[in-house]
């Protein structure tokens, strides 16, 4: 059956696109609005902006790819989409994170998980980070709305067997779980999610807010990368950007971007960069600490019947039985999902090489595998990583594993055992280095009492990258106001994860689109007050 | 020196030519630069991937071969700051002041047995120097990723992409 490309259609409509690989002189560009970043901030703030009648540009580093580019290949998706190739590390390679660079940011590659922000994440941020009117109540309406947008839906096939079996095990313990709600529609429930939806089900910011933006007139601009913020006392006049070739290296062409407001939404590392490098003010030196990552820790179990761990909708049921056990800033937290398999991604996140590596990738199918995403941010002994701007203007991330995170992490690796026993797992394998497949939940239990857990020789991965640019009312604590407006540059604002000041303990994309559809909105109006008649 | 097939190549060729079949089909692009380091993941790629290789020496061969190959396009798509630092584990590997400092001793990879190539990994893999330990999760991840990212390589874990 023969799958229209809506990108491809949009673009032999007229649609405004330029790509920085052909650009091959400096130019400049003028609209009302310049939003750096496509994905699910800088996506929501187009769409609203534009529908408000406002000129609207949008800029994204990473190329525009569609669903005819969506080959299903981990050799073409992660060179394609991913941030480095899917090969980004913290400094100390210790953490691997996965996160989108093209069009549509990591809306394009993530498994459509649609949380709304849990209410202990905002009572902790109205209680300690000084951030006002984003309680549960204020934020419902703003989520309802993007729901609708989205097609955001609970899951209503059945889980595939990865995910039934977080779901029998859970049933088994009587821990808590929930059917996960996704922003999908006529999905085909292939799995291949994560290397961009290659039958435009997933409702991305690729195949909705973009589009419906560029049919407003609006102008999207892929592979040009902002680089320098200008500004001089508490105004932005402009920022600039590099035209990049196919390789994402400078032609030498550069793009300079002027608007009446400007928003940042290159996601929480090459926000906080990008504010960095240009010297923004930062008087209680805020930008790129507290950069949360919800570190996660895997656990793989071979079960005697077929798992397809690749088949169908990755991620259908989570398990919020760990987050909140201990209350928001106690004990860290762990919220338990399973992750699809392919096979870059199996052989890269397991252990050891040579015979032992090979029979467990020979077991592909026969293997399920759960995570525990660690909420970092709230206890005072997980503060997150921190960002710094390289020589080059690059970035690096450090991000200490402290000694309460390896309290949690074995907590984790627990948990996850008992679990995938109690669904029927015939072996356990706590993916770090030293263990091996144990067939008795007591064993398993005592071995994971003993392990060494370190950074390299323990797998930690995240796909949830926050933080370095928070949000909330007091200057000493934030960067920007509660509705995203700089602190000190008035026709600035930041629209994406970097505004959290914590992690979250829920996958991010649903806050990103409430958050930034409440605050867009009511930047449109501000704006509109202002606008000269055409 | 360009040396795509630096394992016996010639004897895979004519070994899929008697047969009707070309085992070696490369789908990727071809590296034109110079690939310097082949030699080195030539002996390296055997002993990581122990147990996934065919064991029929022609296909064996012409999976390395294909990995080999995969691991110069994975080279090309990292960013300048990761391959900056492969090149510079890679350059160390091969030359002997380099490997005596990550290996502890000097004699070349090149001319270790797999046996001796197993311990060196176990060292790195066990040891408590951040480097060694970078150096082996570094090789591997690089290694594991090309063989894996080739559909041709998929036949023992019963994976394939739905038809769409």
């Amino acid at each position: 059956m023969p799958i229209n490309d809506p990108i491809a259609e949009g673009l032999a409509a007229g649609w405004h696109h330029l790509d920085g690989s052909t650009m091959t002189e400096d130019v400049q560009l003028e609209a009302d609005v310049v939003i750096i970043g496509s994905g699910a901030g800088g996506g929501t703030a187009a769409d609203i902006l534009s529908e408000a009648g406002l000129k609207v540009i949008v800029v994204e580093a990473g190329p525009l790819k569609s669903s005819s580019d969506f080959d299903m290949e981990e050799r073409t998706a992660y060179p394609n989409l991913y941030q480095q190739a899917a090969s980004m590390k913290t400094s100390d390679k210790a953490i691997g994170i996965f996160q989108g660079r093209a069009v549509g940011g990591s809306t394009t590659i993530n498994w459509t998980t649609s949380i709304r922000t849990p209410e202990p994440t905002l009572e902790f941020w109205a209680a300690e980070k000084s951030v006002s009117g984003l309680s549960r109540n204020e934020l419902d309406p703003w989520f309802e709305a993007m729901e609708n947008k989205l097609s955001i839906r609970e899951w209503a096939l059945s889980p595939n067997a990865n995910n039934d079996k977080l779901k029998q095990g859970c049933e088994q313990l009587g821990w808590e779980y929930t059917v996960i709600k996704r922003n999908v529609a006529a999905c085909w429930n292939t799995g291949y999610c994560g290397m961009g939806c290659p039958v435009n089900a997933k409702q991305s910011m690729l195949v909705t807010t973009l589009p419906a933006m560029m049919t407003r007139g609006g102008t999207l601009l892929s592979r040009v990368k902002a680089v320098q913020i200008e500004h001089h006392k508490d105004r932005v006049f402009g920022i600039r950007a590099q035209a990049l070739n196919e390789q994402l290296k400078p032609t030498g062409a550069s793009v300079m971007l002027k608007g009446r407001h400007y928003i940042l939404a290159g996601g929480a590392i090459h926000t906080p960069t990008l504010m960095m490098r240009s010297g923004v003010i930062d008087p209680y030196e805020l930008l790129g600490k507290r950069t949360f990552l919800h570190p996660t820790l895997l656990s793989g179990a071979l079960f005697d019947e077929t798992i397809s761990a690749h088949s169908g909708a990755p991620q259908s049921i989570y398990s919020d039985e760990f987050v909140w056990r201990d209350g928001a800033a106690g004990k860290p937290g762990y919220k338990l999902e399973v992750p699809p398999l392919h096979p870059v991604l199996l052989a890269s996140k397991t252990i050891g090489y040579g015979r032992s590596h090979a029979e467990l990738m020979e077991q592909f199918n026969q293997l399920q595998v759960t995570i525990a995403l660690v909420r970092d941010g709230f206890h005072p002994k997980l503060e997150g990583g921190r960002l710094s701007v390289k020589a080059d203007g690059s970035f690096s991330l450090d991000y200490p594993l402290t000694d309460t995170f390896w309290e949690t992490a074995r907590d984790a690796f627990a948990s996850m055992a008992e679990l995938q026993f109690a669904a029927g797992a015939q072996k356990v394998l706590p993916i770090s280095e030293g263990m091996a497949m144990m067939g008795s939940w007591k064993q398993t239990r005592q071995a994971i009492a003993d392990m060494s857990l370190a950074p390299l020789k323990t797998v930690v991965a995240s796909a949830h990258v926050m933080g370095g640019c928070p949000l909330g009312e007091d200057r000493q604590l934030a960067m920007v106001d509660s509705h995203g407006r700089s602190h000190y540059l008035e026709n600035l604002s930041v629209m994406d994860g970097s505004v959290f000041p914590s992690s979250l303990g829920a996958n991010p994309q649903l806050t990103i689109y409430g958050m930034t559809a409440r605050n867009a909105t009511r930047l449109a109006g501000e704006l509109l007050k202002t606008k000269s008649p055409a | 020196m360009k040396r795509r097939h630096f394992i016996t190549g010639a004897f895979a060729t004519t070994a899929a030519l008697a047969l009707g079949v070309s085992l070696y089909r490369p789908e990727l692009e071809p590296v034109d630069a110079e690939d310097s380091h082949r030699a080195l993941f030539a002996v390296l790629v055997p002993v990581l991937l122990d147990g996934a290789l065919p064991r029929m020496s022609s296909p064996r061969e012409a999976a390395i071969n294909r990995t080999l190959d995969a691991i110069s396009q994975t080279l090309t798509v990292l960013p300048q700051s990761q391959r900056d630092e492969l090149e510079l584990l890679l350059d160390g590997l091969e030359n002997r002041l380099g490997v005596l400092v990550l290996t502890g001793s000097m004699t070349p990879l090149l001319l270790r047995s797999p046996e001796q190539l197993v311990v060196m990994l176990e060292s790195w893999r066990d040891g408590f120097l951040e480097m060694q330990q970078q150096a082996y999760y570094g090789l591997r991840e690089l290694i594991m990723a090309s063989y894996y990212s080739c559909p041709e390589h998929w036949g023992t874990l019963h994976y394939s992409k739905p038809k769409i």
